[in-house]
């Protein structure tokens, strides 16, 4: 007992403390209260009492005097299992656990709470029910944020617990009038089942019901357009030429309708329909002076709007010349701006939108580097990070345009660049026509200086790829050759600028040769540095400065290219034969290009000569026949004529041994001397060889694994051998699958002729998808050579039928047999031929009947 | 015997036009004109396309109904025929019998033209058979107008006339001569001396596609455009001389004979044959095609004429103990052969070919050339001592097409007519062996990826051709030397650029693909991790 009383201890002891902490702060009076309820009741318990007494000072603590008694009661076996294994004290800053793991405990406990009201109700012999709110309202212990009222229930009523009945209402007013009828009503009304509004459904179930409602209703209502819009589907045409009504078709029509609205108009109006003008036209025409007369107030203010006019004109005219008076720079200057920043300005002068132009580049391009207006910014970052952004609206809007700005700036922006690249060779040339030897060597230092640098700058990045040993190995090998030509360069680079100091006093004389050889020089080195850079980290920035690096270059040539001579030019020739030689560096082909022309030829006599050869090879069996033609041909010219007629009056006299029976003996022996089958079978060998190639066998060649007594034992290994087997199947299969296998009277070649083969479609067209249909559906011709007239309209008669203009309106709802068959046959005929002419009502008739405009959209 | 010449009589009693609709060979016609199976359309499984065809093949049933019915008007003449009582054999049948039976203007078609100077005579018709050429071997050329016997032109040139040939219409005429061959208008001048052939031994015109096909003395064969005169193609056989020549009417493919006795058939676009076949153990005296170009009649020096089927190149008959010099089919599929002096014309009404006909002219006549004259039951031979005229009664196509070939033509619809056949002329390459395929699927090959010697060589030569640009002269500021150097590089690099680099288009296609074996191997939970390509 004394276990079980510390554990209680225990446990209203961390209680205690949860309370002191969380529980609300119920002031001294209610407490007393809730004492002198409780004291009563466990009055004959002293020991529980004594026990709580002393664990609290207030002594009246509710949860663990309930506690207390059920687990005593109960749980007798657990808790004593429990109590050995009570040795572990819970931490002391435990307490947060502590109010899940009462809810725990009460869960726990609540099916022991009916037991122990039982108990209660043994021992003091009060009635349960005394007991029972006590244990219901144990638990649900809540502070409620609002004070309870009729709009904020309290929990148990919105738990069901203590909901109010008809009856409790009913009960204060037993014994007052009335109350019996009320009663009776109310009995009435629950007996009525009839009138009972029931709980509604949960709500998926609900919706589920509704689903399959609507669906049954918009299935019955599409699955009645599905003939009609199959039919439309099906149909070879569609035609939407029906009921155009292509309004007004002449001008006195449209004039016709004219109603006057306006002012302006209505006067017309009055004027043009005035009978007295009219009849004055008709008269003599003397009457109209007398009716265009204008009366002196019309006259005055007339006068007066010109003397306005011109007095605006003036005083325009005035202020102009004093603003073109004023010397000011500041005025100039801003009112250069506001025009500048109205893009009138802009317009009207080309300079100032070059200008523009460049400043709104120059942003793009700032704002692309930096990301300025992507929110990147510090106070961008903290207001989203803070989710001020979505608080208020000035920080909403303010960071949106940011958004907007960088959008509008980093637009690609073609006009832009149009003017751009134009206004780029214009500065080109004029610095060209410029100061010519300063630009020259300064552009020369640039390069220089430009070279030193990457020349210095090939670190190995030791992170990711690049640092992976054979990586770093390339590009080493790669820096390596990089430097070399870098160093080339620069030689070039010191020439140019000694030339260049030389040269200042000479006369300037260009030869296009020369030039034409020095840009080769520059652009080779140059090309392969950029190469290896952007092989490396291809970077925006990188890729600008070889931009900019190009146009240096240029500049370069032009200006360096007049200063050579001969001599030099003869030693850089040399220079580039070496660079060619060189079959690692990249160059060598670009070099080998410009260096002459005979290198080129030199390649293209091989080629053609290698040619020749192959042709040779091919030719030769061909040859020989020709050959013999030829013989043919030299011995027989002028005689053949004489031949010939005697091989005619030859055949005549063999015409007596026709009906000798060693005819057929005869000829073969005539023929027996050339074996034309045993030829013809040779040649269709000779073919098939020609156009399924026979596999090469394979051979041992001395040197290749055929070094060693073992090897040469080995022979041809088994690899090689296998192959030349499947290949040999191949082939085999090959021969099987041609036209002429089984014939053995007959090659026929089955080479692709390339130049047909344009005639040959090389897909499907698009809604076939068998061959065999499509060209059957090919067979027939369609033109009018072919057809009778009467189907060649029909055969030839577009999907669509449409006039243009008319607008095609949804799909209108018709009733359509579906065992109807697609009848392109008469093609709605009455309403293409019918007339015209119609008056509007049986127009409209019609057009109620027919109005079947197609639904092509499928919309499955 | 009863005689029936095609009649040209259109005041034939017609069938009124109910009687007509029963017409039991109106199904036959129609099928005629249907060209061909309906496909099969039950096998398609797109609902719309399948309904699309049906109904297409509906419009063209009604086109081909509509045709067989009109057939009746448009094709009012009959065939003619020989018909013979009892024993009576057709073949026994002369010339003479004929001419008693049929009509006056028929009989005028039976003549010989006796030219003993000029060595055998070579025959040409043109396609409407209105007009025919007869060259003679010392060198005489005549054109005569058929309908009514009159001598159009006649020139002596005053050599070897090897062959002669129409070509598109009457107008113009070639003729093969001892050295070259030369093109003549009709009223004799020469226009063109072909010189770039040789000596000729034969000459065809192919009339869809406006070639002049001839083959010379070492056999070369030849097409040439006549329209702009480029010589289309020059083809070595390789098979040595041969005299025998054909063109297919179906096609257009040429046919040679040669010595061996093999058959080659050729097109103008590949410099291989089409087809080779040994058709005699001797060489080949005569080739002859069917108009609808699927037989072809080949004769031996062994006494053979023998019948092929060019749709499956085989033999369908051997005509034994009978050598043609010459052989010729009729637009109705009668085929003539001619040996000596001795005509003899086989006819197909029992599946096979048979004896139809015979001639025998005067003794010592040497038949050099027969040919039927295209819609007239007129056979024409080409002998020693001149030409002759026959009746061969059935030969003839009895309607002709006045869109196609007007014999009555004026010369304003020969002049429309010209420019049609150059307006509709058809390139070279449409001739092959199975026309019905163009417009078909194109026949999967081989070979289909170039090797790599193949694709640098194309390489190298599109960079030489790149280089060999000629630039424009731009303005001032864009000629610059570095501007048009920095161009002519960048063509360059395009030129190269076309060509992709063939490792790395195969690492790149190893790299997907053990790209995708990984993907396949991953847990299906994965799958979605996997990089997709």
């Amino acid at each position: 007992m004394g276990g079980l009383k510390r554990k209680s201890s225990s446990n209203a002891k961390t209680l205690a403390k949860s309370k002191k902490k969380k529980g609300p702060h119920l002031p001294n009076s209610i407490l007393k209260v809730i004492a002198s309820q409780k004291r009563p009741l466990n009055s004959d318990e002293e020991e529980d009492d004594d026990a709580i007494d002393s664990d609290d000072e207030h002594g009246g603590d509710l949860y663990e005097y309930e506690e207390g008694v059920p687990e005593e009661e109960s749980r007798k076996n657990n808790r004593y299992d429990r109590h050995d294994n009570y040795d572990y004290e819970l931490p002391e800053d435990f307490e947060d656990e502590n109010v899940e793991s009462e809810d725990d405990v009460n869960s726990e406990n609540d099916e022991d709470d009916d037991r122990h009201t039982r108990m209660l109700q043994s021992l003091t012999g009060m009635p349960s029910a005394a007991f029972e709110g006590e244990s219901k309202s144990k638990p649900v212990l809540f502070t409620e944020a609002y004070p309870e009222g009729e709009f904020n229930p309290t929990r148990d009523v919105l738990e069901g617990k203590n909901v109010l009945t008809e009856e409790d209402f009913l009960a204060p007013l037993e014994g007052k009038p009335g109350y019996h009828k009320t009663s009776k009503q109310i009995a009435r009304m629950r007996k009525d089942t009839k009138h009972v509004v029931h709980a509604p459904l949960p709500k998926p179930q609900r919706e589920r019901l509704e689903r399959k409602a609507v669906i049954g209703l918009v299935d019955g209502e599409f699955s009645k357009w599905v003939h009609l819009v199959k039919k439309n589907r099906e149909a070879p045409t569609v035609y939407f030429n029906q009921d155009v009504d292509l309004g007004y078709s002449t001008v006195g029509a449209i004039a016709s309708e004219f109603q006057p609205r306006t002012e302006f108009e209505k006067k017309m109006a009055s004027v043009l329909n005035d009978s007295e003008v009219s009849e004055a036209h008709r008269d003599d025409g003397a009457r109209l002076l007398e009716l265009n007369e204008v009366s002196m107030e019309d006259h005055i203010k007339n006068r007066d709007h010109i003397a306005k006019m011109r007095s605006l004109l003036f005083r325009h005219e005035l202020k102009s010349k004093r603003i073109k008076k004023i010397k000011s720079k500041t005025y100039h200057r801003l009112k250069n701006k506001d025009l500048k920043n109205s893009s009138l300005g802009a317009l009207l002068d080309p300079e100032m939108a070059k200008e523009e132009a460049m400043r709104q580049e120059a942003k793009r391009v700032e704002e692309r580097m930096t990301l300025k207006h992507k929110n990147t910014g510090k106070w961008a970052k903290r207001m989203i990070t803070r989710g001020l952004n979505v608080k208020y609206d000035g920080t909403r809007a303010a960071i949106a345009e940011q958004l907007q700005m960088n959008a509008n700036l980093s637009r690609k922006m073609n006009s832009m660049r149009d003017g751009s690249s134009s206004d780029e060779s214009d500065d080109e040339e004029e610095l060209n026509d410029g100061s010519d030897e300063d630009t020259a060597s300064r552009l020369i230092a640039k390069a220089k200086e430009k070279t030193l640098k990457t020349m210095e700058d090939d670190g190995v990045p030791n992170a990711g790829l690049m640092s992976l040993p054979f990586m770093a190995r390339a590009m080493k090998k790669k820096n390596e050759e990089a430097n070399e030509e870098a160093k080339r360069a620069l030689e070039e680079y010191e020439e140019w600028e000694n030339s260049g100091g030389e040269n200042s006093k000479k006369p300037v004389s260009v030869s296009g040769r020369r030039v034409f050889g020095a840009t080769a020089k520059v652009e080779a080195p140059k090309e392969s540095k950029k190469d290896s850079d952007n092989f490396y980290d291809s970077s925006d920035s990188d890729n600008d400065m070889a931009g900019i690096e190009d146009n240096d270059m240029e500049d370069i040539r032009d200006n360096a290219s007049p200063a050579k001579n001969t001599n030099r030019n003869i030693t850089e020739t040399e220079k580039f034969d070496d660079v060619a030689g060189n079959p690692a560096s990249k160059t060598t082909f670009d070099v080998a290009m410009f260096t002459s022309g005979s290198w080129k030829k030199m390649a293209g006599c091989k080629n053609t000569e290698s040619k020749k050869e192959s042709k040779k090879t091919r030719v030769p069996i061909s040859r020989d026949q020709d050959k013999k033609g030829s013989r043919d041909e030299e011995s027989e010219d002028s005689e053949s004529e004489a031949e010939q007629m005697v091989d005619g009056v030859l055949t005549s006299g063999s015409k007596e041994t026709f009906e000798i029976p060693s005819q057929a003996e005869l000829i073969n022996r005539a023929f027996a001397g050339d074996d034309v089958l045993d030829e013809f079978e040779k040649d269709k060998e000779e073919v098939l060889n020609l156009e399924v190639p026979k596999p090469e066998k394979p051979v041992l060649v001395p040197g290749w694994g055929n070094w060693t007594n073992i090897q040469r034992k080995i022979g041809i290994s088994k690899r090689m051998v296998m192959e030349h087997e499947a290949e040999e199947k191949e082939r085999k299969l090959k021969l099987k699958t041609r036209k002429d296998a089984r014939l053995k009277h007959v090659i026929i070649s089955e080479k692709v002729d390339k130049k047909a083969e344009k005639l040959h479609t090389t897909t499907l067209p698009f809604p076939h998808t068998s061959k065999e249909v499509f060209e059957h559906s090919m067979r027939m011709p369609i033109g009018p050579e072919f057809n009778p007239s009467t189907v060649v309209r029909e055969l030839n008669r577009p999907e669509v039928v449409k006039k243009t203009g008319v607008i095609i309106k949804p799909v209108k709802f018709e009733e359509v047999n579906p065992n109807d068959e697609v009848d392109d046959e008469h093609p709605r005929n009455h309403q293409k031929q019918r007339p015209k002419k119609k008056t509007g009502k049986r127009q409209g008739q019609v057009k109620s009947k027919d109005e079947s405009y197609k639904f092509l959209i499928p919309w499955e | 015997m009863e005689v029936a010449l095609e009649d040209n009589n259109l005041m034939e009693n017609v069938l009124p036009p109910d009687e007509q609709e029963i017409d039991v060979d109106l199904e036959a016609k129609e099928k005629k004109y249907l060209r061909g199976e309906v496909a099969n359309l039950e096998s398609l499984k797109d609902k719309k396309l399948k309904t699309q065809l049906a109904s297409r093949e509906k419009l063209y049933g009604k086109s081909a109904k509509a045709a067989a019915k009109i057939e009746k008007w448009l094709l009012p003449a009959s065939a003619g025929y020989l018909e013979t009582d009892g024993l009576e054999k057709t073949w026994r049948i002369k010339q003479t019998d004929i001419a008693e039976e049929v009509d006056r203007s028929s009989t005028r078609n039976q003549y010989d033209i006796v030219l003993p100077d000029f060595g055998p005579y070579k025959l040409d018709f043109t396609a409407s058979g209105r007009h025919m050429l007869a060259g003679g071997r010392k060198g005489h050329l005549a054109l005569v107008d058929m309908m009514n016997m009159n001598l159009i032109k006649e020139i002596q040139v005053r050599e070897t006339v090897r062959d002669v040939a129409f070509l598109h219409n009457d107008q113009f005429f070639a003729a093969a001569q001892k050295k070259y061959s030369y093109i003549y208008a009709r009223d004799g001048t020469e226009l063109h001396c072909l010189k770039e052939r040789g000596p000729v031994a034969r000459l065809r015109f192919l009339k869809n596609h406006f070639l002049l096909a001839s083959v010379n003395k070492i056999g070369q064969l030849h097409y040439q455009d006549v329209t702009y005169g480029d010589m289309v193609a020059s083809i070595r056989t390789g098979k040595g001389r041969t005299d025998v020549m054909e063109v297919n009417p179906y096609n257009g493919v040429v046919a040679l004979g040669h010595s061996g006795g093999t058959v080659t058939m050729w097109k103008p676009t590949s410099q291989a044959p089409l087809v080779q076949m040994q058709c005699h153990p001797g060489p080949v005296s005569s080739v002859a095609f069917h108009p609808n170009g699927h037989l072809m009649a080949t004769s031996g020096k062994e006494r053979k004429v023998k019948i092929w089927d060019l749709r499956k190149f085989e033999e369908v008959q051997t005509i034994h103990g009978f050598h043609a010099k010459t052989l010729s089919f009729s637009q109705k599929g009668l085929l003539a052969a001619g040996t000596g002096s001795f005509v003899q014309v086989l006819g197909d009404s029992s599946g096979d070919y048979s004896r139809y006909m015979s001639h025998r002219m005067e003794k010592g006549y040497q038949v050099e050339k027969v040919m039927f004259r295209p819609y007239e039951d007129v056979l024409g031979i080409g002998h020693s001592m001149g030409w002759s005229s026959i009746l061969i009664p059935g030969s003839g196509e009895p309607n002709f097409d006045s869109w196609v070939a007007n014999p009555f033509e004026t010369s304003k619809q020969r002049r429309e007519k010209e420019v049609h056949l150059l307006l509709d002329k058809l390139p070279p390459e449409t001739i092959m062996l199975d026309p019905s395929k163009i417009g078909a699927m194109r026949p999967s090959r081989r070979k289909e990826k170039p090797t790599r010697g193949e694709i640098e060589a194309e390489k190298e030569v599109a960079i030489e051709a790149a280089k060999g640009v000629e630039l424009k002269k731009k303005t001032k500021g864009r000629n610059k030397p570095s501007k048009r150097t920095k161009k002519k590089k960048e063509m360059v690099e395009n030129a190269k650029k076309t060509f992709p680099e063939q490792e790395h288009s195969n690492i790149a296609g190893k790299k997907r693909r053990i790209g995708e074996d990984a993907a396949a191997e991953l847990p299906s939970s994965l799958k979605r991790f996997a990089r997709k390509n």
